[in-house]
């Protein structure tokens, strides 16, 4: 496998935590425009932990995905009163007020003699951590990668239970959720947490794969594309999101003579899309009628 | 068992619920009628908590519930049906049953076993519930692919899912041809049997003075008349609330 195609492959993996932290956002209903606020916390705790700490990666990636919950259920916790459009702008405004914060903050420090921690504008550099590990590229990838499908096995499962009927029942139609007993308040909270803690998780493998990071690469964009994988991916199954992730990244980048109008090549297929599939591709409903006769009578 | 006293609900200017007072007896099925927007739905959702009332009290079995969140009513019995149906349409039959699933009181199960399992006696009384409702073939259908009547037969069978004490029906024969309509009459017969207690918001006349015990009739959310289904036929206020205008007409003539 060429290094090419190994670094590729690995952001696709890297951005699906991502899409997965906006998809289980959107699954109750909310849309948010901040899940790289979780992902830059994500990053940073494991920057600092490893490269300033020599901590280790277990260590490191616990922390992250913690770190990453608590932020999300702290802006949940200041917004969910407000809905919809309030909420997107509210997240919106807490990632940009992360970023800002980030940039501000200087504190490097010196190590083997080079400049390691967050340093402002700069980025924090020296995440040293797959060099010190003899970490290939395609070890790195097979790593994320496996993080990845314990994710969504996890998911898979998840989306079997009453709890996530439920979530989903808050997201369609909280007046009805309530009228049945269900407290949507909870099951957002709860869900925004848990998209913390996804993206908090993919913040902490990005950090160590990237070796740098700086506060622009947490811009408002990143977290766009992030939801923009949910909505074409379609809200039927974690598996939306990754084919949302798969279309741009894969195909996207694959044509390389795009490159300069990237930007323009992806709002024009979302925008085909979703006249196409104004539901995403995988639907909730497409998703029942592939899976209606599976999944019969376990919930 | 359900005590309404000086309820009011104004919207703006609008006064669709203004100063009822209604008692439900438990095991009784009660009917509440009332001309277009003399706010039955309204007093249905004062009930269920959509909105806070303006003004009065709502007391289930001296409790207040008032007071308490919508999704906390439910846990005092109280359940119901929509007006406009108000389905998941994207889950199947069952599911949309499931998630609307109560153990009975005191017979919990763990919440862990509620969230993540799949209970085999729940799921044999789910089963009696789509029996009962003539849905036992369309089990595995999204919600959405019912026709119109099933449709209605699901909203009803949610709403016994949660095993309410009270279950407040909001014109559930509506858009339903007549046999149909005699369907849901032995349904509603059978739900007072088991032990509950009905409120029916209804149109269909037949349905209403066939069914239910006492009546109470809503003209501009005051109550105007109140009694057994002979009393309200006979009444002359409630005849002028509903045929005031047609009977003008012919007065004319
Ligand atoms: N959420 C709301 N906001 C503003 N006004 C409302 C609202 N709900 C109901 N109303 C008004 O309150 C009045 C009573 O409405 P309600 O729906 O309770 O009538 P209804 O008796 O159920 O009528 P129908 O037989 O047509 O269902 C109407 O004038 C209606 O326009
Ligand atoms: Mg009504």
């Amino acid at each position: 496998m060429s290094l090419y195609v190994a670094s590729t492959l690995t952001n696709v993996a890297l951005i699906s935590f991502l899409a997965l932290s906006a998809y289980l956002v959107l699954v109750v209903g909310e849309v948010s425009f901040g899940q790289q606020a979780f992902f830059a916390i994500g990053a940073y705790v494991t920057a600092t932990v490893t490269a300033i700490f020599g901590g280790h990666i277990i260590l490191a990636l616990f922390l992250s995905t913690i770190a990453g919950g608590l932020a999300a259920l702290l802006l949940a916790a200041l917004v969910i009163r407000l809905s919809g459009l309030y909420f997107a702008i509210a997240s919106l405004c807490f990632a940009e007020l992360l970023r800002l914060t980030l940039l501000r903050i200087r504190i490097p420090l010196e190590i083997d003699g080079r400049s390691t921690g967050m340093d402002g504008p700069e980025g924090f550099s020296n995440i040293r951590w797959i060099f010190e590990n003899d970490f290939e590229v395609t070890d790195f990838l097979i790593l994320t990668v496996v993080c990845l499908l314990a994710l969504l096995l996890l998911l898979f499962y998840f989306e079997r239970t009453t709890v996530m009927l439920r979530a989903r029942l808050v997201g369609r139609d909280s007046l009805l959720a309530q009228s049945l007993g269900v407290r949507p308040d909870h099951y957002r909270m709860a869900f925004i947490g848990l998209s913390g803690m996804v993206a908090g998780f993919g913040g902490a493998l990005f950090a160590l794969f990237n070796t740098h990071i700086e506060p622009q690469m947490f811009g408002v964009m990143l977290g766009v594309h992030a939801l923009a994988y949910t909505v074409i991916g379609g809200l039927g199954a974690p598996l939306g999101p990754l084919i949302g992730v798969g279309i741009d990244i894969g195909l996207l980048e694959s044509i390389r003579a795009l490159s300069e109008y990237r930007m323009i090549a992806f709002g024009g297929l979302v925008a085909v899309l979703l006249i196409i599939f104004p539901q995403g591709l995988l639907s909730p409903r497409a998703v029942n009628r592939l899976w209606g006769r599976i999944r019969r009578r376990d919930v | 068992m359900l005590k309404l006293t000086n309820l009011a609900k104004y919207f703006g200017g609008v006064r669709a619920v203004d100063g009822l007072d209604m008692q439900i007896n438990k095991g009784e099925i009660f009917g509440l009628i009332g001309p277009n927007g003399s706010g039955k739905s309204t007093t249905v959702n004062l009930i269920c908590g959509v909105f806070p009332q303006t003004a009065g009290t709502i007391e289930l079995d001296n409790v207040d519930l008032g007071r308490l969140a919508p999704h906390q009513r439910i846990e005092f019995g109280v359940s119901r049906t929509f007006q406009n149906i108000r389905l998941f349409g994207d889950l199947t039959v069952w599911q949309n049953l499931w998630v609307a699933w109560r153990d009975a009181p005191g017979h919990e199960t763990s919440w862990l076993v509620n969230w993540f399992g799949s209970p085999a006696d729940r799921r044999h009384e789910i089963q009696k519930l789509l029996e009962f409702s003539g849905l036992g073939d369309r089990a595995d259908r999204p919600a959405s692919s019912l026709s119109f009547g099933e449709q209605r037969r699901l909203e009803l069978a949610r709403a016994m899912a949660s095993k309410p004490k009270l279950i407040l029906l909001d014109e559930p024969a509506a858009g339903m041809n007549s046999e149909e309509v005699a369907d849901l009459r032995n349904r509603i017969l059978t739900m007072k049997n088991l032990g509950m207690t009905v409120l029916l918001v209804e149109h269909v006349m037949d349905l209403v003075m066939s069914v239910t015990d006492r009546i109470t009739v809503l003209n501009f959310g005051k109550p105007i008349a109140e009694g057994t289904p002979l009393e309200i036929q006979n009444n002359e206020m409630v005849q002028e609330a509903y045929f005031g205008s047609a009977k003008n007409v012919e007065a004319g003539n």
